[in-house]
């Protein structure tokens, strides 16, 4: 009986339960389904380790690589740029170091982050926008540092400094920002550098967000050898992005290489005073709106740039000191009438200045009117005090008069070779050239000119050249839309003769033009890089990783006597009795031939302007070979020979290291 | 009740415990792998959280060790109770397990979009946790109390019922793991009560065709009855690389640490994932991961072992039980027990849908590991009262 087991053992455990009626056994069915779920256990931990020895086991290696890729992360490491120098050395730009605040965005907290990037911008007295835009347009690359500011005030840097923990991710860290030996010193050409825009971003590769680069002129053209290769390092960070241990440099960064370029810094320097020069003569001489200019010297030899001056300039230290934000601002400002007010700082009128090229342009014209075989240099041409266009009435078959065009003093001289007609600018003579251009069959003149270089770039290579305007009688009817307007008149050839009315060229066109005369008829291309090298040790020197190769001089087969007549009526135009510039360069002592030019231009709001320029060459007596060629223009300055010609002297004289001639002079045109 | 006050003898001993004989009747190797497993686990978990909280390197070791002692205790205790007493308080288990749940439900603490704790005082406890173990129990004594009409289709629906409304309550916390080891725990009971083949091959298709409902047919026609990351959860562990920094992240990271474990492991200080906290939940869900990182193929075996053990202890326990109620709770329980494991690791090795499912006397966090101590007891209990290799059985009572 259980009851009495139940009683007669008192030391059991807990008394059975009573309504288990029978004793409860193991059915087979039981134990089978047993058997089943340990058979299913057996299976699932069989498949675990099967799957666990797959992962560790056989493709550890893998799955241990990717670990370490997850916690290292890269981070690029800006290389040193390299340094501009001029022909001789001179540095004209290099690098120094300053102070810059960098957000690591990473690091910055999730909560209060607007707060703590309103209170640095104030700190740093940025735009708040500015600094929120970048956070933003960085929003996918949180390890990335983002520059707030370079070249901080070492008050800023002290404040930040000593509240750090105020200012949780943001890091006070040395920079370098370009350097500016020279000052103002062709800041056009030399252009800056910047942080790439998001279209360049677009258009360029190899290039990051946040990536200084070069914006403008020598800065952008050689950016691919100034910048050089960055560097990486490495950083554990944890999965937040927060950095676990300090930076370790994996691949150092490779400095960029140094670009010496053709140009010369003291004759640089000399160019530029010689337009200020130039507008102070044309003051002088009441002409109250010359603000400005363009010189460009290159060697008639080889293409190189020797000086590439624009006035006025800027300061490119705007673009990397904090206290000249406000000229930045000016210099960068959307509003035109901004740049109007400063007269185009950044404009680089080397290249980008558009004159009419004045007297300048008549030894093209001859050149191309004896090619075209409408002109023997030494026979004569009258020279009257104005010429008409000898119309021919259609019906009775008798020529009337039409337009009259004055010489440029009113004045007759009779007979002229073309040699005297260079010397005294005559511009009654080249009418007439002109008029026999006008009843040629197509545009013999514009084709000429544009063989040797007008009305296309001229190839330098830095960017932002412009072509000019050779303007032909498809061009007219392409442009107008009033049927007057779209017919090529003789007005039109007449003008173009002496270099008026609707042609523009660049000073670098005239000057490459006139270096083909002093060569004996080479087309070069003006270059401004000499070679790309790599900084050495003074034993050493600098090693040279490439040289500016030229392209081969085109030759425009002009005729060497008809060359040697232009070269003849330059050089009197020095140096004649009559010649327009002879007071100013008839007494310096290397012989110099060129070309005074007076040219009208309209200017908005003043009228028609004289544009003063000077092209020349030297040295040009016989058995002598021309190593420069230059052009100087002096925008609304006046009389060619009032204001470029004596600032030409000043350019020749830095070059040649001679005194002589007479800047003062107030010459004839 | 008359007859049987008068059939009681007049001097009633009270019973005596039988220390000796209840710890000669103990399954000592399911004791000592549990034991062991304890101990490796708190080993294990120290080495995976000492960098979890800057400057205290045992917060988390510290209180599971608290939570062990407690779980301990609770062992204990359950050993002493006799699993009939659960049998006969079905009711108030039933009330207990869906009042709780309801509990959390109106006022419970969430985190991470999902309410499942109820606060006291400093300790929070997850009712779900612990409901897994009150379900196996509730539904144990019903299918028991009809072991004659196990095999009518009423008692298996009248069963599937009973664990419907847990299983929903715990669904809409949300904690869809839990919910599927309810769903779990419900089939093996009805496989160990002895349901007819015919019902547990109806309700596997019923299962399939809900699954595939849920998962795939009803957000294909717009009807969300899960949210979309949780299925993105439950089915992108079949294709882990469709997007490494979204819905597959844990898993992808998971399998990273696993992997990089290698056969030894990476120890403490080397292993990145885990420190570094790519690894997301690694002291709780991923906790496997994280130890497979340090440990390695080899010490990851070490705990498949134990756990191999421990079930199949568990599963002999169903055997030698000395009744139905005792061997359909202790199915339950080895079922349960087996599912958690099979389905955590499956997770953090690509093999299984990540589900909020803690391993087993490993993952911080008290209520499972708890809950888990408790359901050792009882198997422990129900051993000890069972058919053992003695010669004479009636010693028991």
């Amino acid at each position: 009986m259980a009851s009495t087991s139940y009683r007669s053992k008192p030391r059991t455990f807990l008394p059975g339960d009573p309504r288990v009626e029978e004793p409860y056994r193991l059915t087979p069915q039981l134990a089978f389904r047993i058997g089943i779920l340990g058979a299913f256990a057996l299976a699932a931990f069989a498949l675990l380790f099967l799957r666990l020895w797959a992962l560790q086991v056989l493709s550890g290696e893998d799955y241990l690589r990717a670990a370490r890729d997850n916690q290292l992360r890269q981070v690029r490491v800006e290389a040193a740029r390299g340094q501009i120098v001029d022909r001789r050395g001179r540095v004209l730009v290099d690098n120094r170091t300053v102070t810059s605040i960098r957000i690591w965005p990473s690091n910055l907290p999730e909560k209060g982050r607007y707060a703590e990037m309103k209170h640095l911008a104030h700190v740093l007295a940025v735009p708040l926008t500015d600094v929120l835009a970048k956070l933003k347009q960085q929003k996918l690359d949180p390890l990335t540092p983002i520059t707030i500011k370079n070249n901080v005030s070492p008050n800023v840097v002290t404040f930040l400094s000593e509240r750090q923990t105020d200012f949780p991710g943001v890091k006070i860290e040395e920079t370098q920002v370009r350097r500016y030996p020279y000052g103002d010193l062709a800041s056009q050409t030399l252009g800056n550098v910047g942080e790439a825009t998001e279209q360049q971003l677009k258009k360029l590769k190899g290039y990051h967000l946040g990536d200084r680069i070069g914006q403008r002129g020598v800065e952008s053209a050689f950016d691919h050898y100034l910048r050089g290769s960055d560097g990486l390092a490495q950083a554990r960070f944890d999965s937040a992005g927060h950095p676990r241990s300090d930076l370790q440099i994996t691949q150092a960064a490779m400095p960029g290489d140094t670009v010496r370029l053709t140009l010369d810094a003291k004759l640089q320097q000399a160019a530029e005073e010689a337009i200020r020069y130039g507008e102070h003569l044309a003051e002088k001489n009441n002409n109250w709106f010359s603000r400005g200019g363009a010189a460009v010297a290159i060697d008639p030899r080889n293409g190189d740039v020797l000086a590439l001056a624009s006035q006025p300039g800027f300061s490119p230290g705007a673009f990397v000191n904090p206290n000249l934000h406000k000229q930045l601002s000016r210099l960068l400002s959307p509003n035109p009438s901004v740049a109007e007010h400063d007269n185009y700082p950044m404009v680089n009128r080397a290249i980008a200045g558009l004159y009419p090229p004045g007297s300048t342009f008549k030894p093209v014209t001859a050149l191309a009117a004896m090619e075209q075989g409408i002109l023997s240099p030494y026979s004569t041409i009258d020279c009257p005090a104005s010429w008409s266009v000898p119309l021919k009435d259609a019906k009775t078959g008798k020529t009337v008069t039409g337009g009259t065009f004055n010489n440029w003093n009113g004045t007759a001289s009779g007979p002229l070779t073309l040699p005297q007609a260079l010397e005294q600018s005559c511009d009654t003579y080249f009418y007439q050239l002109g008029w026999d251009f006008y009843n040629a069959p197509g545009s013999p003149l514009q084709e000429w000119a544009g063989r040797w270089g007008f009305g296309r770039p001229t190839g330098i290579d830095i960017g932002g050249e412009y072509s000019g305007l050779l303007p032909t009688p498809a061009w007219r009817k392409q442009t107008y839309s009033a049927a007057i307007d779209k017919l090529w008149k003789p007005g039109d050839s007449v003008q173009l003769a002496i270099g008026q009315k609707d042609l523009t060229v660049t000073p670098l066109q005239m000057a490459r033009f006139y270096a083909m005369i002093a060569n004996g008829g080479k087309l070069i291309r003006p270059h401004l890089l000499d070679q790309v090298e790599e900084p050495g040790t003074r034993r050493t020197g600098p090693l040279v990783l490439r040289r500016y190769s030229a392209p081969p001089p085109v030759d425009s087969r002009i005729d060497p006597s008809m060359l040697a007549a232009v070269q003849t009526g330059l050089y009197e135009a020095t140096h004649g009795s009559t010649g327009t510039a002879s007071a100013v360069f008839s007494t310096f002592p290397t012989t110099i031939s060129g070309k005074t030019g007076t040219a009208q231009k309209f200017v908005q709001g003043l009228g028609l302007l004289d544009q003063s320029w000077f092209c020349g060459y030297g040295p040009s007596s016989n058995g002598q070979v021309a190593s420069i060629a230059l052009c100087v223009v002096i925008e609304n300055g006046g009389f060619g020979a009032e204001a470029a010609a004596p600032a030409a002297l000043k350019i020749f004289r830095e070059y040649f290291h001679e005194q002589g001639g007479d800047a003062t002079s107030r010459a004839l045109d | 009740m008359l007859d049987s006050r008068v059939a009681r003898p007049t001097v009633r001993t009270v019973p005596v415990l039988d220390v000796g004989h209840l710890l000669r009747r103990l399954d000592w190797l399911m004791l000592g792998a549990v034991g062991a497993l304890l101990a490796y686990g708190l080993w294990l978990l120290n080495g995976i959280t000492r960098n979890d909280v800057p400057g205290d390197p045992t917060y988390y070791i510290r209180h599971q060790v608290v939570y062990a002692v407690v779980g301990v205790v609770g062992l204990v205790l359950a050993v002493f109770v006799n699993p009939d007493v659960y049998r006969r308080r079905r009711g108030v288990i039933y009330i207990t397990l869906i009042g709780s749940l309801l509990l959390v439900l109106a006022g419970g603490v969430s985190a991470r979009g999902s309410q499942r704790w109820i606060s006291l005082g400093s300790f929070r406890f997850q009712p779900s946790e612990f409901g897994k173990l009150l379900l196996v129990l509730c539904l144990a004594a019903f299918l028991a109390d009809r072991g004659k009409r196990i095999a009518e289709a009423r008692t298996t629906v009248a069963a599937i019922g009973i664990a419907a409304i847990p299983t929903a309550l715990v669904f809409l916390q949300p904690d869809v793991g839990s919910a599927l080891v309810y769903v779990a725990v419900l089939g093996s009971v009805l496989f160990v009560a002895g349901t007819r083949w015919l019902h547990l091959g109806i309700l596997l298709v019923a299962a399939a065709v809900i699954g595939t409902v849920v998962l795939w047919a009803a957000p294909a026609a717009g009807v969300d009855i899960l949210k979309p990351y949780q299925v993105q959860r439950l089915t992108s562990f079949t294709n882990p690389s469709q997007d490494p920094s979204g819905a597959t992240y844990n898993v992808t990271q998971s399998q990273i640490a696993v992997g990089s474990g290698r056969t030894t492991g990476r120890g403490e200080s080397g292993s990145t994932q885990t420190n570094f906290d790519y690894l997301p939940e690694h002291a709780t869900d991923f906790v496997f991961a994280s130890l497979a990182e340090q440990r390695g193929f080899v010490g990851a075996s070490i705990l498949l072992l134990l756990y191999l053990l421990v079930v199949w202890r568990a599963l002999n326990t169903i055997a030698v039980a000395r009744d139905l109620f005792s061997a359909i709770v202790a199915g339950g329980i080895a079922i349960g027990l087996l599912f958690q494991i099979v389905v955590n690791v499956g997770m953090t090795i690509g093999m299984a849908p990540v589900t909020g499912i803690p391993l087993p006397f490993v993952s911080a966090g008290g209520s499972s590991l708890i809950m888990n101590l408790i359901a050792i007891g009882i198997l422990q209990a129900i051993h000890a009262r069972g058919r053992g290799p003695l010669r004479n059985p009636a010693r028991l009572w």
